[in-house]
This record gives structure tokens, C-alpha cells and sequence, in this order.
């Protein structure tokens, strides 16, 4: 319940006339069938009674047509609105969410391990639109016909009103609640089936080869076999007690048809009400009961929002950011970059993911960093950005701390990375991230300076192209260079490279690491790299190895002095 | 109706029983309007409750039958649906192990996930609601009009024309809405996109520096998106809004319609009571139709996808006249002009090339020469369009043999690490090893120690869900498993270019001697492993274009030093 306060209520309470208005619709869409035919049942009654002129059910005959209309439009208002507002508070939703997450963006992967995080939080804010859709609107919109059906039959009879609200209540509130009750485990387990066969599915499909090579195929089918049989069978226990219901529902509205009729009888017969008015109240009765039955679906359906609800409140209790003092800082064009014995831990690690290393990078010094994973150069990185604080020794860009720059420290410093993400918008879009006041010479400049402007000037729509998903429209080699293009128009002093050519093949990686070159000339660049590619054009080769510098000289002394180098170059080479 | 509906099992019973179910549930719904139409007439005429009670009674038992009906039509088509269902994923699942990886690379892994397990509820739901859908609609409107008509021929007229009106307005409807709908598709698309797409750039955001910035997109997307959303479902909600126009329209119009008439009495209470109770009940099937419209479409689009890929071709079992003999140092295999294309791009055209005994052969050629393929033709995964494989003499189309591929060990530059305890994924391939059998390899392949740190040691979970292994402690995985299949045959795709250089020297010692005794064949393009090979084959453009040994190639000047220069070894010595 306290997801829901959190997550759900405020956006409700945001929006409430939206919200309340749709509810309002919704409750008069089916009063409006209700009084179709409560108006013709009267309608009919009153006119077998044969009246002088036809002026005396003038009034319901007009009600009946504007009923017959009238129903029809107010649902699609209702829907319309209904999907407004809920698509007002999805935008909201998404804003908030990412509000949250952008302070711990650096830290999504390491904090929560699971494989697309953000896609499953992108998913989860649409699925809890059914929330509204689906839950909350057919719920209110029961509790007010509910009320609004006892009121107005204790106008005419509070005893038999106070029966029917017992009765009633049996629909709108035992049954969901029992339902809810009976069937959240079921719920429960077949979303935690789903996602095991969704686990099982995916292992099967990426491994396909080796279940075939290892002559297991059948074992795989036949163990997917008993786990979907497992989830179809709880869908199916779901899906026969929603049709024991309905029907239960149905049969015992039949009853309440009854019990309606004989009342009306009764009051006609002691006077109480006009016997015209006998067919409208029996007749009433079904249409009222079809807006009632929905309320148990809605109730029976809380628990499958659970998951999205709690994933979404996890970002949100991780979110501990203080607002980062921004720094005021002139736009330094020489950025010398200063790390005087560092080391740094991760919290509840035993060992330093880096030691002891002290390193002066002078403005305009090429820099590469080499070490197998796991040797402390994603927390290099981490430390230069000044995203984590070294827990010793001291990490000084210009003079300064460089975790007291915040986020500006990415107005000195571009980070390429090995996937660098392109947006499904145009290339020139994605180009002007690094600059978005960059004019359009600007970016066929960044274009030409990474090699792609005559390869985009030969596709119809130019910079114009749209990259597509993720990116796909362009080879691995291309979509580097887009993101090369855009860190070049940013013009930020400092470049990190954090193994961007993995996944190319040598000639890509060739001609990219020749790019890299000759377009960050006057730049200091910091490589990370996993080739030796390259290096004889690093001014610095620093290898890293249990987060500590184990080998610091140029190319040239590194080849002449050290023998692990040679064999790691020539293993390169080929040679 | 849909075409493979008399291909499920069962489908002609389920028909004859639910269409015998509709016709007693639509008399019940007859009788129903009947008696209760009776006891309202009984009471308005004042005759006591309890002489009333009767009809009531009829009435409530009409009912409850009327409803049992429905739950056992329901259950009976869900029952059916849930049984094709599940045969139909199971010989999907099955056509795809058969098919093997081309068929994944044809249709993309996430999108057969997709249809396995989002697309097979959906066909569950159309499969249900196919059938009693059709037949209710096919059958009750007529019991209905017909019983009408008994009553009053004018009411029934007027019911009569309004349902093909309702139809034909509906279609028109749809396809105007369906034609609005599409030409905003790709703005549409855009912009639903753009959330996931902003939270997976996220960090790529943060390191330009606009990830801050990016937040108000986020709110104008969203609006634009919301106003774009609007705009459409302004038309897809039209539907039903004359669904439900009609339907209560025409009721409002047979009330009034009687109204008239009976003060003119033309007709009685009782049987326009009647006629009004089922007016609602005959247009309610063709709204159930139209409502669950979408539903139905997008289960019959997974049908069609399920059912396109059940078609696929399978693999024709050759017949093997002999039995394939283990590989050792005096056997051959030969490809002889073999062809291979996929989804009409040619591949290979005319290749041949000739593997004997325990010799080590490396592949190279640039990317999208064919090394991948070839090591695909050589394990079977991919089959030749034209040509032959000789092994020993025997001519065979394709070597998706299962005596062959027994002999195989395959190590790809991506292993899978399937969510499993490490023991489990380095038998993965011989599941009754022992532990000191996998101890053994793990320790042959370095793995030991990164083991011994795990706080479960051997029983730790590694892959999705559990912890996450580098690259090159996957690689060691794979060859911790190909250790304990003992094959005589090693293929090898690329194990090593996404690793970094220390990790590829470790893991290269680590592989150098495992080759020995065994028929490998390596593709890369790490040329370091060519000098380890006894003969090198370059593939250019999908053709066999120079073989020799490393010194032999460099002699002859020829593609393979080309290859070697495009990649700038030139002027880095």
C-alpha cells in the first residue's frame, strides 16, 4: 500500500479533476444505459395503460433517445479523457524517474546487476498505466453507482435500500476482495513463472548451438517444456476462476432480478409506487450489476502491478543525491590533471581497486592506459571525472579537486566510450549533442574531420539520416565516429578513451585509431585500450596491473627496456 | 475464419459443442426475456408477488442456464485454446532447435523470445475467443430476430436492417481510422521511443554534459507524445463508440417504436417487454466481437509469425550408408565447390577446400569474407546451397550429421554462460563429469584461482543473474569445457580479439597446447595465431584465395600481405 502512496496517489492527486471527471463519465456512461432502459421499461408500461394523447409520454420518449445516444458518446469522452490523463501522468511519471536517475546514471550498472535495468523501468512506467486504466477507474466508477443505486432506493424505501446495499455489496466488495485474497499467490506465481520461462527461453535461444553440439537439445525442450506447462496451468487456473466468477456473478444477478421485481410488485400493490414504474426498476436492475462485476477484475489485478511498482521505488530509494555543488569555473583551455598517491576502495570491498598512483598529465600529453580488466582503469576513469572521491591521496584538475566540479567537469573533459549511445533521431542531431548551438558548417566540419562527411553526403538524406534504433543504420567502425564528431564539436580540452575501437575488426580499428590521431592532435587525451595499436604515437604508455602502475615510459623505451612489452607488441603485430 | 483452424486438434468437436451450447443457450436467452418479460406484466396488471414468483423463477433458472452455458463454452475454449497453445509453442521451440542458428540469425533472437513468450499467450487468447465469438454471432442474433419476429414483424425489421448498416459502418470506420493511424505511425513510433531511449543514453548524456538539460526533452516528448496519442485514439475508440451508438440507438428507436404502438394497441405489454428485453441481447455478440477486435488481431498476427516460421524448411536427413568413423591422422575432408547463400546474398560460390588428419589451419580474410561461415559449414550449422562435403570418401550435401558434430568443440567469441553454478557451465557439454574431472580442467585453464575467490566456490552462480565474468574468464569457460569433451576436433571463431592484449597472451599459452593431436581450424583476424598454424587459408570474397604456411604466404606477396598492411603493420615496424 505504501507503493502506492508513493508512486501512484501524488500523480492521482495531481490530476484529480482529469482523474474525477473521467470517473464522473465513466459513473454517468453507465447510468446512461441504466436509464435507456429504466425510461423504456417505464416508457412501455405506461403507454400499454393506453394514454389520451401521446404528448403524456412525450418526456420519455425524449429520455429514451437522448439514453440511446447519450451512452454511447459519453463512453468515448470518458475513454478519451480517461487516456489524457493518464498519459499526463505518465509524462510526469517519466520525468520523475529520471529526475532521479540522472544523478546516478555513472552508477546504474554497478548498483543493480541485472541485464537491461533501464529498459525494464521504461516498460514498467507504461504497464502502470493499467493502474488507472484499469483498476482505479472501474473501481471508483463501482463504489459511486454502488452508492448512487442504495440512495436512490432509500428515497423510496430505506429498508429494502439498506437489503440491496447488502446485497450489492456482495459484488462490489466480498467478491473482489475474495478474489484478491484467493488468487494473489496465483497472481504472484505466474508473473515469477513468466519471468523464469522468459530466463529459460532466452538461455535457449543464445545458446542454441550449444545445446545442439552438446546433444542436449532434448533435455532443453524438455525441461522448457515442463516449466511452460507449469505457467500454463497457473494461467489457467487464473483464467478459470475469472469464468467461475462471471458466471457466479451472473446467476446470482439473475437472483437479484428477482428480488427487485417482487419488491417493486409489492410496493405497487401497497401503493407506494406506480405500477408503471415496475418494469423500469426489475429491468434496471442488469445494467447497474454489469457496471458492478468489473470491480472484482480490477481489485484481482493489484498484485501484478507490484513488481514495477517496486523496481521503480528502488531507484528512488537509491537516489541519496544531494544536489553537487556546481563550480563557477572559467572555461579552462590548458587543463593539467594531477594525481598525487591515490587510492580508492569500493564501500564493503576488502581490497583497493587502485593504489599508490601518482601521475601528472601535463595539457596537450597523450596518455595511454593499458591493463588486462579488472587492473583499476574503469576506476581511473571514475577518479578523473571526480565521480568518486579517492579514499587517498588527492585527484587535482587545475588546482582544483576534481570531485568539487560536479558535473562541469564534463565541460573540460569528453568521454568516448566502447558503446557510445546514439539516439534514434538524425545524425546531425546526435552530432549537435556536443554543441546545440553548433551551426550546421560546424557540424560538416566535425564530419569531415572524422572521415564520414563524404560517406554521409553520398546517402540520400545526408546529416538528415535518421540513426535508427540504438544506432543500427551504421556499421560499429561509423557509429564511433559519430560520437567522435560530437565530442569534437563539445571542444572539451581533456579526451578519455575508454576502448573504443573493441569489437572492430583490425582494419576498422586501423583507420579509426589513425582518426583518433590525427583529430585529437591538440588535445590531451587520455587511452584506455586493449590493442597496442597506435601506441607509438602515445607520448605515455602506463600499464596497470591490481590497480597499480607497473610499467610507466614511451613506446620506444617501454620496446627497448621491457621485456613483457616486446612480447605483448610483437604479439600484436603478428610478427 | 482463420485457415489453420482445422489444422488444431480437436478444433471440429470444439465447434460441434459450442455451436450445440450457443443454440440452447440462445433459447435460454428467449425464454429468460420471456417470463421475465411475463412476471413484470403479471405485477404491473396487480396480480400478488407469489402468483408472479412463478415466472420469476422460470426466469432466474432461464438465467443461471443461459450463464452455466457461457462458463462451459468458456471453459471448453479455453481449454482448447491452452492445448494449442502449448502444442504450438512446444513445435515452435522444437523448429527452432531444428532449424538451428540460421534461423535465429533470420529472425533475430529477441523477436523469436518475443513471439515464444509474448506471442503464444496472445494466440491462446485468439484461439479462445475465436470460435464461441463466431458461432454466437452466427447463431444467436437469428434465434433472436426469429423469435421477434413471432412477436411483432415491424421490431424485428427494424433490428434486421440496423446490424449489416452497423457492419458495414464499422468496416468503413475502421479502415479510415486504420489509415489515419498509420500515417502517424512513424512520428508515433518516434516518440514512444524516446523515454527508453533517453534512459538508456543516459550516461552517454552525462558525459556531454546534458544529461540535466535532457530532463525538460523528456517533458516535451511526452506532451507531444500524449497530443499525438490523443489525436489517434480519437479515431481507434470511433469503433466502438458506433458499436455502441448503433446498438443503443436502435434499442432506444424499438422502445419508442413501441411505445407508440401500444398506445395505439397495436401490440401488447408482455410482448413488447419481450421484444425490449432482448433488443440489447441481439446486438450484444457483434459488440463482444468488436470489442475484443484488437485482442483477436494481434493473437492472429502471432499466429501468422508462428506459423510462418512452422513452414520454414527443414533440414532433409541425409541417409548415411556407412557410419562416420572418429576422426584420426589419416582422415579427410573435403568441401567441393561448395555454394552457400543466405536470404539470396551469395556467400560462397565455387569454394574448395580440403582438411586432413591433425593439422592446424588458420582462417583469415577481411570481415565479411566468410570466416564465420565456414566454420559454419564445417559444424554443420549452416548448409550448403550447392556443392558437397566428402568425408573419407563418402559424399554428403551437408555435414549437419550428428555422428559428426559429436566430434566437434566449438569456441566462439562470445561463449554462452548460461545462469547456471560454474560446475554446472563447465560441464555444461558432458553433464556427468566429475568434479575432479572439472577441477582438473578448470585448474589446466587458470580458472582455479578466480574460482577459489568465490565465496560458493564451484557451486557460485555465474551469467544473467548472477555474477558477471570478463571476457576472457568466459573464454577460459569455454575451453574448460572443450577440455572435458576430449574431441578430436577443434573450430575456433575469433575467440580472442575482444580481449585485451595481456588476457589474449595468457589465454593464447594457455590454447597453444591444446591444438596439439586435434584438427583445428581457426578463424581470426589476430594474425599472431597464423604463425602457430601448419597451413593458412585467406578467404576473399567468399573464395579460397592463397593457403600456405605463415612464411610461405609472406614470400609470396599476395592477399595475404595486403591483409597484413591494410591493417598498418606497414609502417608500424
Amino acid at each position: 500500500m505504501n507503493l502506492y502512496q508513493q508512486h501512484i496517489l501524488p500523480y492521482a492527486r495531481k490530476y484529480n479533476k482529469t482523474i474525477l471527471s473521467t470517473i464522473l463519465l465513466g459513473t454517468l456512461t453507465i447510468l446512461s444505459a441504466a436509464m435507456l432502459t429504466f425510461t423504456s421499461g417505464y416508457l412501455i408500461s405506461r403507454t400499454s395503460e393506453r394514454p389520451e394523447t401521446i404528448l403524456l409520454v412525450y418526456i420519455p420518449i425524449v429520455a429514451v433517445r437522448t439514453f440511446g445516444i447519450s451512452r454511447a458518446a459519453l463512453r468515448y469522452v470518458e475513454r478519451l479523457l480517461g487516456h489524457n490523463a493518464v498519459l499526463k501522468i505518465i509524462a510526469d511519471m517519466r520525468v520523475q524517474l529520471y529526475h532521479v536517475l540522472e544523478p546516478q546514471a555513472l552508477f546504474i550498472r554497478s548498483r543493480f546487476q541485472t541485464g537491461d535495468l533501464l529498459g525494464a523501468l521504461a516498460d514498467d512506467i507504461e504497464h502502470l498505466q493499467d493502474v488507472y486504466i484499469r483498476t482505479l477507474f472501474p473501481t471508483v466508477i463501482g463504489l459511486f453507482l454502488f452508492s448512487f443505486s442504495v440512495i436512490v432506493l432509500a428515497v423510496y424505501d430505506w429498508k429494502f435500500a439498506l437489503i440491496m446495499a447488502v446485497l450489492l455489496a456482495i459484488v462490489t466488495f466480498m467478491y473482489p476482495m475474495l478474489s484478491l485474497y484467493m488468487m494473489k499467490k496465483n497472481q504472484l506465481q505466474s508473473k515469477k513463472l513468466h519471468s523464469q520461462l522468459y530466463n529459460t527461453m532466452t538461455e535457449g535461444i543464445f545458446g542454441l548451438r550449444d545445446w545442439i553440439i552438446s546433444g542436449r537439445k532434448q533435455q532443453f525442450l524438455a525441461s522448457f517444456k515442463e516449466e511452460s506447462h507449469a505457467s500454463h496451468a497457473i494461467d489457467k487456473k487464473l483464467a478459470y476462476w475469472q469464468q467461475s466468477r462471471t458466471m457466479q456473478l451472473q446467476v446470482f444477478s439473475g437472483l437479484l432480478v428477482l428480488v427487485v421485481g417482487v419488491w417493486a410488485g409489492q410496493q405497487a400493490a401497497a401503493g407506494s409506487l406506480a405500477p408503471t414504474y415496475i418494469a423500469a426498476f426489475t429491468l434496471v436492475t442488469l445494467p447497474i450489476l454489469e457496471g458492478l462485476i468489473p470491480v472484482s477484475f480490477a481489485i484481482e489485478r493489484l498484485p501484478a502491478y507490484e513488481a514495477s511498482l517496486q523496481r521503480i521505488d528502488a531507484i528512488h530509494q537509491q537516489n541519496t543525491a544531494e544536489e553537487p555543488i556546481a563550480m563557477e569555473l572559467s572555461r579552462a583551455d590548458q587543463v593539467s590533471i594531477v594525481l598525487d598517491n591515490v587510492g580508492y576502495r569500493y564501500e564493503g570491498q576488502k581490497e583497493n581497486a587502485v593504489q599508490n598512483i601518482s601521475l601528472t598529465i601535463q595539457p596537450g600529453e597523450k596518455v595511454a592506459v593499458l591493463g588486462k580488466s579488472g587492473a583499476g582503469k574503469s576506476t581511473l576513469i571514475q577518479l578523473l571525472l571526480g565521480t568518486v572521491q579517492p579514499t587517498e591521496g588527492q585527484v587535482h584538475v587545475n588546482e582544483q579537486a576534481a570531485s568539487l566540479y560536479g558535473d562541469s567537469i564534463f565541460e573540460i573533459m569528453s568521454v568516448l566510450n566502447q558503446k557510445p549511445y546514439l539516439f534514434a533521431t538524425t545524425v546531425q542531431n546526435n552530432i549537435k549533442l556536443g554543441d546545440a548551438s553548433a551551426t550546421f558548417e560546424d557540424v560538416q566540419r566535425v564530419a569531415e574531420q572524422v572521415g564520414l562527411f563524404e560517406y554521409l553526403q553520398s546517402l540520400p538524406e545526408g546529416l538528415k539520416t535518421q540513426m535508427e534504433e540504438t544506432g543500427q543504420r551504421f556499421s560499429g567502425g561509423e557509429r564511433q565516429r559519430i560520437a567522435l564528431a560530437r565530442i569534437l564539436l563539445k571542444q572539451t580540452p581533456v579526451v578519455i578513451l575508454d576502448e573504443p575501437t573493441v569489437g572492430l575488426d583490425p582494419v576498422t580499428e586501423h583507420s579509426l585509431v589513425e582518426t583518433l590521431h590525427h583529430s585529437l592532435e591538440d588535445k590531451t587525451v587520455v587511452w584506455i585500450t586493449h590493442h597496442l595499436m597506435g601506441m607509438e604515437k602515445m607520448d605515455r604508455i602506463i600499464f596497470m596491473d591490481g590497480g597499480e602502475v607497473i610499467m610507466n615510459g614511451t613506446h620506444k623505451e617501454l620496446l627497448a627496456t621491457n621485456e613483457r612489452y616486446q612480447q605483448l607488441y610483437a604479439l600484436d603485430q603478428g610478427i | 475464419m482463420d485457415k489453420y483452424l482445422l489444422q488444431y486438434k480437436g478444433s471440429k468437436q470444439v465447434m460441434v459443442w459450442i455451436g450445440l451450447l450457443t443454440v440452447v443457450q440462445s433459447i435460454a436467452i428467449v425464454i429468460q426475456a420471456i417470463y421475465l418479460a411475463k412476471a413484470i406484466t403479471q405485477l404491473f396488471q396487480g396480480a400478488d408477488w407469489s402468483e408472479a414468483l412463478r415466472s420469476f423463477v422460470i426466469f432466474v433458472v432461464a438465467n443461471s442456464v443461459r450463464h452455466v452455458i457461457q462458463w462451459a463454452k468458456e471453459r471448453i475454449s479455453y481449454r482448447f485454446a491452452d492445448l494449442t497453445a502449448k502444442d504450438y509453442e512446444q513445435q515452435l521451440l522444437k523448429k527452432i532447435f531444428d532449424l538451428g542458428p540460421q534461423v535465429v540469425g533470420k529472425y533475430g533472437s529477441g523477436h523469436l523470445v518475443t513471439l515464444g513468450l509474448e506471442g503464444v499467450p496472445k494466440f491462446r487468447k485468439y484461439v479462445e475467443l475465436l470460435i464461441p465469438r463466431t458461432l454466437a454471432m452466427a447463431i444467436v442474433p437469428f434465434v433472436i430476430v426469429g423469435y421477434v419476429f413471432t412477436l411483432d414483424i415491424m421490431s424485428a425489421v427494424t433490428l434486421i436492417i440496423v446490424l449489416p448498416i452497423l457492419i458495414i459502418f464499422l468496416i468503413l470506420i475502421g479502415l479510415v481510422s486504420k489509415k489515419k493511424i498509420d500515417e502517424q505511425m512513424d512520428t508515433y513510433r518516434l516518440l514512444s521511443r524516446h523515454f527508453v531511449d533517453s534512459l538508456r543514453g543516459i550516461v552517454t548524456l552525462k558525459y556531454l554534459g546534458r544529461s540535466r538539460a535532457h530532463e525538460e526533452s523528456i517533458a516535451i516528448v511526452s506532451n507531444k507524445y500524449r497530443i499525438a496519442t490523443n489525436r489517434s485514439l480519437r479515431y481507434a475508440f470511433l469503433s466502438s463508440f458506433s458499436l455502441d451508438f448503433f446498438a443503443s440507438l436502435s434499442v432506444a428507436v424499438v422502445a419508442v417504436e413501441l411505445g407508440l404502438r401500444l398506445i395505439n394497441g397495436q401490440i401488447l405489454l408482455e410482448p413488447s417487454l419481450a421484444i425490449l428485453i432482448l433488443a440489447p441481447e441481439f446486438f450484444s455478440p457483434v459488440r463482444e466481437l468488436g470489442n475484443d477486435f484488437h485482442a483477436t488481431a494481434d493473437g492472429k498476427d502471432a499466429s501468422l509469425q508462428i506459423h510462418s516460421i512452422l513452414e520454414e524448411e527443414t533440414v532433409v536427413q541425409p541417409v548415411i550408408v556407412s557410419p562416420i568413423a572418429t576422426w584420426n591422422d589419416k582422415s579427410k575432408i573435403e568441401l567441393r565447390n561448395v555454394e552457400v547463400k543466405i536470404d539470396e546474398q551469395t556467400i560462397f560460390e565455387g569454394l574448395d577446400l580440403e582438411l586432413q588428419g591433425f593439422t592446424k589451419v588458420g582462417v583469415i580474410g577481411h570481415s565479411g569474407a566468410g570466416k564465420s561461415t565456414l566454420i559454419d559449414v564445417l559444424s554443420g550449422f549452416t548448409l550448403p546451397t550447392d556443392g558437397s562435403c566428402v568425408l573419407d570418401g563418402q559424399e554428403l550435401p551437408h555435414l549437419a550429421i550428428a555422428d559428426w558434430q559429436k566430434q566437434i568443440a566449438y569456441i566462439p567469441q562470445h561463449p554462452t554462460i548460461f545462469p547456471d553454478t560454474v560446475i554446472g557451465n563447465i560441464r555444461f557439454y558432458e553433464p556427468d563429469a566429475t568434479l575432479q574431472e572439472v577441477q582438473d580442467a578448470a585448474e589446466r585453464v587458470g580458472l582455479d584461482l578466480l574460482i577459489a575467490t568465490f565465496p560458493a566456490g564451484y557451486e557460485e552462480r555465474i551469467g544473467a543473474g548472477g555474477r558477471v565474468l570478463s571476457g576472457g574468464e568466459e573464454q577460459r569457460i569455454a575451453l574448460a569445457r572443450s577440455l572435458l569433451q576430449r574431441r578430436q576436433i577443434l573450430l575456433f571463431d575469433e575467440p580472442t580479439a575482444h580481449l585485451d592484449i595481456e588476457t589474449e597472451h595468457e589465454l593464447k599459452q594457455m590454447i597453444l597446447p591444446l591444438l596439439e593431436d586435434k584438427l583445428v581450424v581457426f578463424a581470426t583476424h589476430r594474425i599472431h595465431w597464423m604463425q602457430e598454424m601448419d597451413t593458412i587459408v585467406v578467404l576473399e570474397n567468399g573464395k579460397v584465395v592463397e593457403t600456405g604456411s605463415h612464411e610461405q604466404l609472406l614470400q609470396q606477396d599476395g592477399a595475404y600481405c595486403r591483409l597484413l598492411e591494410a591493417r598498418g603493420r606497414g609502417h608500424a615496424v
